[in-house]
Formats: structure tokens, C-alpha cells, sequence
């Protein structure tokens, strides 16, 4: 009899809770560092100077980290829940420069991907539209339109020592009609090893100055507002696709 | 009796294991299905109603945030304040719409019916989908003018909210995606084809009048080109030469691709309850059938972007009509006008 009982409640816990049991998970904390020349940036009394011959101050820096996704050497990748994937990176507010991701599966990644904005080909898929009041409250949606800002860049630029003036830099979908979404893979300095209980730190750069120069070269002097402009927005949405990169990790 | 107390133990296990997540849990009274149902004369719905079924509760909960003040950061506009029933849901006689504190937009509240079978949204394709509409009319400074959080905070101060959405939905939360669902919900099931024009496409018993077929005909040859289908509109974006109101120089659908190509251009009406959704075009400008139908037969004014299907060979620009002509075409316009939609208990405020 007594035996009995004693299977009866050893299947009872190992049966109870299964799923939240069976797959072990771990944490990691995305430290996005926003630098212009290998430096953090200093917002606002600061200048920089891009491959123009403009100098720049920074008065706002914001962007949409959304859909990360941790892959393996082999391919296998573990992407983290869509609903709790969109993040506001806002320069001035530190605690936006952490991310932090619960409930990774264990294992060894290689590889991280994300996007930059929102990937409008979800609509209405995976209760997204529950970023709004995190982006309303950034200032991150066109406020005539129901879409999103992607990357928010705005501050002052002067050419040659001449009177300062303001430069204004708004990327995002523009309706149905031009996607500027943009996803990016980085390869891992080394291996991030997901373990139970344990919480990584991955320290990912973002090269400011590649919003200006990288695969296109944008010069402020010929636009400065860029806003729904169908012709320098998806150059700066590309350029803005390759300025990061992953520095470091630490268990 | 041992073996009795451990049967209790073990039904114990059962029933408290696995609980610590659901301790908020409301137990869900029953949310029946709503059946949506495609007129036969319609074409699909451009909404993925599977994956956001309409159900009681749900519906229930739309038309409640639809009419609801709290919406609105003055707690007075809700949607419905722009949008009523009684004029296929547009803000009767006002040529632009009206937002908190008195403020004034600068466009024509749209009808809101069928809306499942639109592809984008307001008068320029602001808004891709149905779920992200609200968000425009909500956040606009001269519509509604309030937070997503804002709005969600007074939600949960109200009793009846908190048992609404915990019954329309499964994880039971206010929150924005529930609150944009339920408000869809309300909208899909909108549906207006009930006029004396569908009763003949679906060969109900219903006949033209002599007037409405020749109104018919003209309107095939004259209109159907851009006010296609069953819809009564193609979907597309035009600029049907309307002169520029220098009040508002509305570029219209370049505001949403930022493309010189899309200046003036504003998206197909559907002329559907068209009898009762004065004033007409973006901007209201128009009060009656006889101005509209006047307008494209001797009031366009060229542009760049001035639709080409309103530029003859001789360079004439607009519609030919004569005066009888543009009569049987709105005798027939006057069949697009559904009662049944208009007055339909399911979609009203009391």
C-alpha cells in the first residue's frame, strides 16, 4: 500500500509544473553604449565632426530595439518572446541602456540578431501594438500618422564656424509604401554561455557617426530635416543598420 | 482512513499545483462567438478576422470604449462624438472634425462601415491596418488628445472595464493591444449591405426604378472606374482636382510617403450611405450631391498630380454630365442608403 503511495506522489511531482520545469533558462542584459569614436557620447556640449566637415552637438538620441533573437554555432536560434521584444533605447535616460532578457533557453550562442523599429509585416501579430504607450510617452510615434519612429536624431550643426543650426532626423515606415525596418546579426566577441541562474552582460556599441557615414555618406547641409523624406531616410536607416556591434561579454 | 486522507491530499496537489501565476485570475463567464458573416456579394475581408475573432464580450467592450469620453482627455469626445450612427457614422453637417477644448481638425470624419474589407486607413493611409487606426484620432492634440497610459490608467479605475476585459480576453489584462482588439472588434462587425442596391445584386426581390437603372448605367460609365466594385471604391489614392483650400494646404497622401508624386492625392471614398455623409470630400468643403457631381463636371482645376482619368484628348478636364444626367445618378446614388445599418441596436450609444 504504502508503495503505492509513494509512486503516486513521486509521478505527482515529477509530472506537476512540467513546462515550466523542462527547459532550463538563464538571463542577459543588453548594455547598448552609444559612442562616437570609440567614447560615449556627451550630449548637447560636445561637438563632433563628420566626414562633411560638419560639426554636430546631440540634443536627442532615441531608437526601437525590437525582435532579439540568440543563435547557435549550428544555426538554432532562440528567439526571445515578440511581445516582450520591443525596447526604447533613449540616451538620455540610463536605465533604457540595459536590457534586460529573462528566460533564455541554456545554451551557447554565437550570434545575436535584432531589428531597428518595428517590423509593421507583425501587424497585428504578437500583441505589439502594447509598445504604444512606452512609445507615445518617448515621443516616438508621427503624430499624424499610426506609425512608429524608428530612430529619433536631433541636435545642432554648424559648417565652417558659421551660425549653429538645428538638424532634425525622423526614420520610419512611411505607410505601406517604403519599409525602413532594418534588422542586424552580430557576431558574438566570444561564446555567450546561457546558464541556469546566471545572468551574462553582452556590451553592444552603437557608432553614432555611421548615421551620418557609412554605406552612404549624408551631409547635413544638403538636408537637415529629414522626416518622411522617401529619399534620405532609407540611406540613414541603412547606415544606422551598421552601427553596432558587440564588444564584450561577461558572465 | 489513512488511504482517505491521502486521497484528499493528493486531490489537494491537483488542485493548488501550477497556481501561483493565475492568483489575479477572474473566473470567465461565458464569451460566445460572433458570426462573421461575408455578404454574398462581397469580396474577402482584408481583416484577418481569425486572428482576432469578434466575440461577445468583445464587441461589447469595443462599443463601450467606442462611446466612451475617458478616451479623450477632456473625458467628453469619444469616438462615437464624431462618428454617429445616424449619418452611417460621420459627424453630421460638420465639415471638419471636432476634438477636445473646442479644437477644430482640418478633415471630413469618415464613415465607418465594412470596415473589414478596407486594405488602409483615413483619408490618406495614415494607418495600415484597423488595429493601429485609433491611435491617430487618440493622440491627435485637436482630436482626442490623450495617452495610451493615460487612458489605460482610467480603464482600471472602472469596475466594469476591469470584468470586461477579463472576460473578452484570455490574459485578461487593460492594456493597449485588448483595448485596440475590442475597439476592432466593435468595427468589423459594421457591416452595411442591407441597401435596395445589394437586395438587386443578390436577387432579392428588389427592383430599380426606371430613374435608378438609367442612374445606374451612367454611373458605370462615369464613376465606376475609381468607385469600383461592390465597395464602391478601388482603394486607390486620386487627386480629383479639388483647388487648394489655402487654409489647409493639405497635401494629402505625401504626408504619408513623403512622395512629390502623392501631393493633393486623398484615398477613394466608398460611396456606400453616401446620401447621409455630407459634407463631401477630405475636407467637407462640398454639401450636397448636386455640388460633388458639379465639381467634376465643370469645377477641377489642373495640377501635376491631377488624376489622368479626368484629362480627355481635348484637354477638357472633368466628367462630362448634364443636369438630368447627374438627377439619375444620384437617384441611383440614393440606393446605396442602408436602413437597416443606420438604425441596427447592436451598433448604437443607448
Amino acid at each position: 500500500m504504502k508503495n503505492i503511495i509513494i509512486i503516486v506522489f513521486t509521478i505527482l511531482a515529477i509530472t506537476s509544473c512540467k513546462d515550466d520545469d523542462d527547459v532550463k533558462v538563464g538571463s542577459v542584459n543588453l548594455n547598448f553604449n552609444n559612442s562616437i569614436e570609440n567614447t560615449s557620447i556627451i550630449m548637447n556640449n560636445t561637438s563632433y565632426t563628420n566626414k562633411s566637415g560638419e560639426t554636430y552637438t546631440i540634443s536627442q538620441l532615441k531608437y526601437i530595439i525590437s525582435n532579439i533573437v540568440f543563435i547557435k554555432a549550428n544555426g538554432e536560434e532562440f528567439k526571445y518572446p515578440t511581445e516582450k521584444s520591443y525596447f526604447l533605447i533613449n540616451e538620455e535616460v540610463a536605465e533604457s541602456k540595459t536590457i534586460e532578457l529573462n528566460t533564455i533557453s541554456e545554451g551557447e550562442y554565437t550570434k545575436i540578431r535584432f531589428g531597428i523599429g518595428v517590423d509593421q509585416s507583425k501587424y497585428p501579430l504578437h500583441r505589439t501594438n502594447n509598445f504604444i504607450p512606452t512609445a507615445q510617452e518617448n515621443e516616438m510615434l508621427w503624430s499624424w500618422s499610426a506609425g512608429y519612429i524608428f530612430l529619433k536624431f536631433e541636435g545642432g550643426y554648424s559648417v565652417g564656424g558659421q551660425e549653429n543650426t538645428d538638424f532634425k532626423i525622423h526614420i520610419g515606415s512611411h505607410g505601406t509604401t517604403l519599409d525602413n525596418y532594418k534588422e542586424v546579426i552580430l557576431d558574438l566577441p566570444n561564446t555567450l554561455n546561457i546558464k541556469e541562474n546566471a545572468t551574462s552582460r553582452v556590451v553592444i556599441n552603437a557608432d553614432i557617426a555611421k548615421i551620418f557615414d557609412s554605406v552612404n555618406t549624408h551631409s547635413l547641409s544638403i538636408k537637415s530635416d529629414i522626416q518622411v523624406d522617401p529619399e534620405n531616410a532609407p540611406k540613414i536607416a541603412e547606415n544606422s543598420a551598421t552601427m553596432f556591434s558587440a564588444a564584450s561579454i561577461n558572465e | 482512513m489513512e488511504l482517505r486522507i491521502l486521497v484528499y491530499i493528493i486531490s489537494l496537489l491537483f488542485w493548488t499545483s501550477c497556481s501561483s501565476e493565475k492568483e489575479d485570475y477572474v473566473p470567465i463567464t461565458e464569451n460566445a462567438k460572433l458570426e462573421f458573416t461575408v455578404p454574398a456579394n462581397f469580396p474577402e475581408p482584408s481583416y484577418n478576422v481569425t486572428l482576432n475573432p469578434p466575440t461577445e464580450k468583445g464587441f461589447e467592450l469595443g462599443k463601450k470604449l467606442f462611446y466612451d469620453g475617458r478616451l479623450a482627455s477632456d473625458g467628453v469626445i469619444s469616438c462615437g462624438f464624431c462618428h454617429i450612427q445616424d449619418f452611417a457614422f460621420t459627424h453630421h453637417t460638420h465639415i471638419v472634425s471636432h476634438g477636445v477644448n473646442g479644437a477644430l481638425g482640418t478633415r471630413n470624419a469618415q464613415p465607418l462601415h465594412n470596415m473589414a474589407f478596407m486594405k488602409e486607413f483615413t483619408w490618406d493611409g495614415a494607418a495600415i491596418h484597423l488595429d493601429l487606426q485609433p491611435i491617430i484620432p487618440i493622440t491627435a492634440e485637436v482630436e482626442m488628445n490623450e495617452t495610451f497610459t493615460g487612458i489605460i490608467k482610467k480603464l482600471e479605475e472602472q469596475p466594469e472595464y476591469v470584468k470586461l476585459f477579463a472576460e473578452a480576453f484570455e490574459d485578461q489584462k487593460i492594456n493597449s493591444d485588448n483595448m485596440l482588439k475590442a475597439i476592432s472588434q466593435f468595427m468589423i462587425m459594421m457591416i452595411s449591405a442591407n441597401t435596395k442596391y445589394d437586395k438587386v445584386e443578390r436577387n432579392e426581390g428588389s427592383v430599380f426604378t426606371e430613374q435608378e437603372s438609367a442612374g445606374l448605367e451612367l454611373f458605370k460609365s462615369k464613376c465606376a472606374s475609381c468607385h469600383q466594385g461592390t465597395l464602391f471604391t478601388d482603394q486607390s489614392y486620386r487627386n480629383n482636382g479639388l483647388p487648394i483650400d489655402p487654409e489647409y494646404n493639405d497635401v494629402g497622401r505625401k504626408r504619408v510617403t513623403g512622395l512629390e508624386e502623392d501631393i493633393y492625392k486623398f484615398k477613394v471614398p466608398s460611396l456606400r450611405n453616401i446620401e447621409l455623409t455630407f459634407p463631401y470630400m477630405h475636407d467637407g468643403r462640398l454639401k450636397t450631391l448636386e455640388d460633388v457631381l458639379n465639381h467634376y463636371s465643370d469645377g477641377m482645376v489642373d495640377s501635376r498630380t491631377l488624376d489622368p482619368i479626368f484629362k480627355s484628348q481635348n484637354n477638357i478636364k472633368g466628367i462630362p454630365m448634364t443636369t438630368e444626367e447627374k438627377q439619375l445618378i444620384i437617384a441611383f446614388l440614393k440606393t446605396l442608403t442602408d436602413d437597416d445599418f443606420l438604425n441596427d441596436d447592436r451598433f448604437s450609444e443607448f
